[in-house]
């Protein structure tokens, strides 16, 4: 699945008919690396953060923060600014929020995000307040911008950012993949089915618990450099929680405990979200729908779907 | 593993649920604690094991205070409990939760002694099933297992005969009669016959009270134990 998945991906900018399904795909692609930092914790962790969205934006503004500096060091100096901005605003948010489970845990990460964006929306001097910040450069490595269209001529049209994105989503499901199948992801399993039997056990479980957490901060601040990469702007729109609830639907309609149920659902989010919008002013209600009726009907997300064909076979 | 839990006093609200109970158990030693229902054995199983923080008193293990540590910082230094109600994890094959047992809350090594383990508790079977797919004596093997594979030397076992089938009941038995010297054993267990069949000796709670505390002989004869949970002969 994840290798057909792949191969779509890679041969889209040779059949896709024209470049906004490309951009449509680098989005998706985008929501999807964000989609799996959020499963990790929901999934795996049993951890139901609904505010999400503030590593994702610290992503997006440590790049529109620091891109003067940081452009002449290369697009491998903003994802990792990204990541290391995640990780810093995870660390004082997760010490205080894990602490907390289920509803409480959800309205603390919220009222956090909330906070973050309140900063972000207020503190004009230093964030460009509701402007966001602009003008952040797509990065692109040098020998991609010249030599890419000669390997791969679909580039021409594509351009070369849908190489950058889908690299990014890649490596962030590769390495996803690598922690959840690690004695680290097993523990955090065993600490979503039965936290005090853990205990018990010797895990040391709110370290744990937090370092979940950072982990997927991390990842959400690479999406979130990534989208400012792409589109060259950070505002406060990511930090907000539409952005949280928005890829907690993109997981939960995917299926959660699937890093690959996060990527469906988030190919599902940005395809109704992007292209729906384009013909109905009502998506959000057809969005709405789905996922009321897989929360009631399905689960297991749009991935047991695939698990029942297995089954039947 | 030595325990001693002194003047252990717990209160719910207006209940005092712990009233200054002291226990002393040898290193070695099988050790049941028994009572009528809400005596206060569970709550003191959860302060030896560090969920319940105590109003007053102090345990020790081995001589050393850990009234202050966290739960998994005392089954690092090999104390390891089951519980009354099943507390595995449901969603994980059997293979899977001894798995995190036998790691101890290490994140290295010792997968390798996962076999031996599915086979020690009759689990080899159903090693691949879900957890929560067992039948209720296999739930009970493997919850009692869980606690074995962290080789604690202080095991704290909370009913573990529990809705066993005759057939079970025994087989339970015997993996524990036939638990090394080096594991000291504390059991709470409304099975007359079990407590019988393991303890050395007896220590009887009742509302959170000690009332009694001896060997099987010295227990049976006593009149007030006779009177709140033996029944008069």
């Amino acid at each position: 699945m994840p290798a057909v998945l792949l191969a779509v991906l890679i041969s889209l900018p040779f059949w896709t008919p024209s470049r906004y399904w490309v951009s449509v795909a680098i989005q998706a692609l985008i929501l999807a690396v964000f989609a799996m930092s959020l499963d990790l914790l929901l999934g795996f962790g049993g951890m139901p953060s609904f505010g999400h969205a503030a590593f994702y934006g610290m992503g997006a503004y440590a790049c529109g923060k620091l891109f003067p500096q940081l452009t002449g060091a290369g697009l491998l100096a903003f994802l990792v600014a990204g990541m290391a901005a995640g990780v810093i605003a995870a660390l004082p948010i997760g010490a205080l929020a894990v602490r907390a489970r289920g509803i409480y845990f959800l309205m603390l990460t919220l009222a956090f995000a909330q906070m973050v964006w309140g900063l972000a929306f207020q503190w004009t001097s230093f964030t460009g307040g509701t402007e966001g910040m602009s003008g952040i450069p797509q990065a692109v490595p040098d020998w991609l911008q010249e030599q890419g269209q000669n390997l791969w001529p679909a580039l021409r049209t594509a351009g070369p950012f849908y190489v950058v994105a889908l690299t990014v989503a890649v490596l962030a499901f590769a390495g996803l993949t690598a922690i959840t199948r690690s004695p680290f992801g097993r523990a955090l399993e065993g600490i979503r089915e039965n936290e005090g039997r853990m205990r018990a056990l010797g895990y040391p479980t709110y370290r744990y618990r937090l370092a979940a957490f950072v982990i997927a901060a991390a990842f959400a601040g690479l999406a979130g450099a990534t989208t400012a990469l792409y589109n060259g702007y950070a505002n406060p729109s990511q930090l907000y929680w539409h952005t949280s609830g928005l890829v907690l639907i993109a997981v939960i309609v995917g299926g959660t405990r699937s890093l690959l149920g996060a990527v469906l659902g988030a190919f599902f989010v940005t395809i109704v979200q992007l292209v729906i919008s384009s013909y109905t002013e009502h998506w959000q209600l057809l969005l709405g729908a789905v996922f009321i009726a897989v929360v009631l009907f399905l689960p297991g997300g749009f991935i047991s779907l695939g698990r029942l064909g297995w089954l039947k076979r | 593993m030595r325990l001693e839990a002194q003047e252990i006093s717990v209160r719910f609200g207006a209940l005092a649920a712990l009233a200054s109970v002291s226990l002393d158990v040898q290193s070695g030693e099988r050790r049941a604690l028994i009572g009528p229902n809400g005596a206060g054995k569970t709550t003191l199983f959860n302060v030896i094991a560090g969920e319940l923080r105590p109003a007053a008193g102090s345990v020790l293990l081995d001589g050393r205070d850990v009234t202050s540590l966290p739960t998994w910082r005392r089954a690092r230094l090999s104390l390891g409990r089951t519980f009354q109600r099943s507390a595995l994890f449901p969603r994980l094959s059997v293979g899977e939760n001894l798995e995190l047992a036998v790691r101890r809350g290490a994140l290295v090594g010792r997968r390798r002694a996962v076999p031996e383990r599915l086979e020690a508790a009759g689990l080899s079977a159903v090693a691949e099933r879900p957890a929560s797919s067992l039948g209720h004596g296999e739930q009970r093997a493997l919850e009692i297992e869980l606690a074995l594979a962290c080789e604690p030397r202080l095991l704290l076992l909370d009913e573990p005969m529990a809705g066993l089938s005759g057939a079970e009941r025994q087989a339970a038995l015997e993996r524990l009669r036939n638990l090394p010297r080096s594991v000291t054993l504390v059991i709470v267990e409304h099975d007359i016959d079990a407590v019988f069949a393991i303890a050395e000796r007896i220590t009887v709670l009742d509302h959170g009270v000690k009332i009694a505390d001896g060997t099987p002989a010295e227990v049976r004869a006593d009149p007030r134990v006779q009177e709140v949970y033996l029944g008069r002969p």
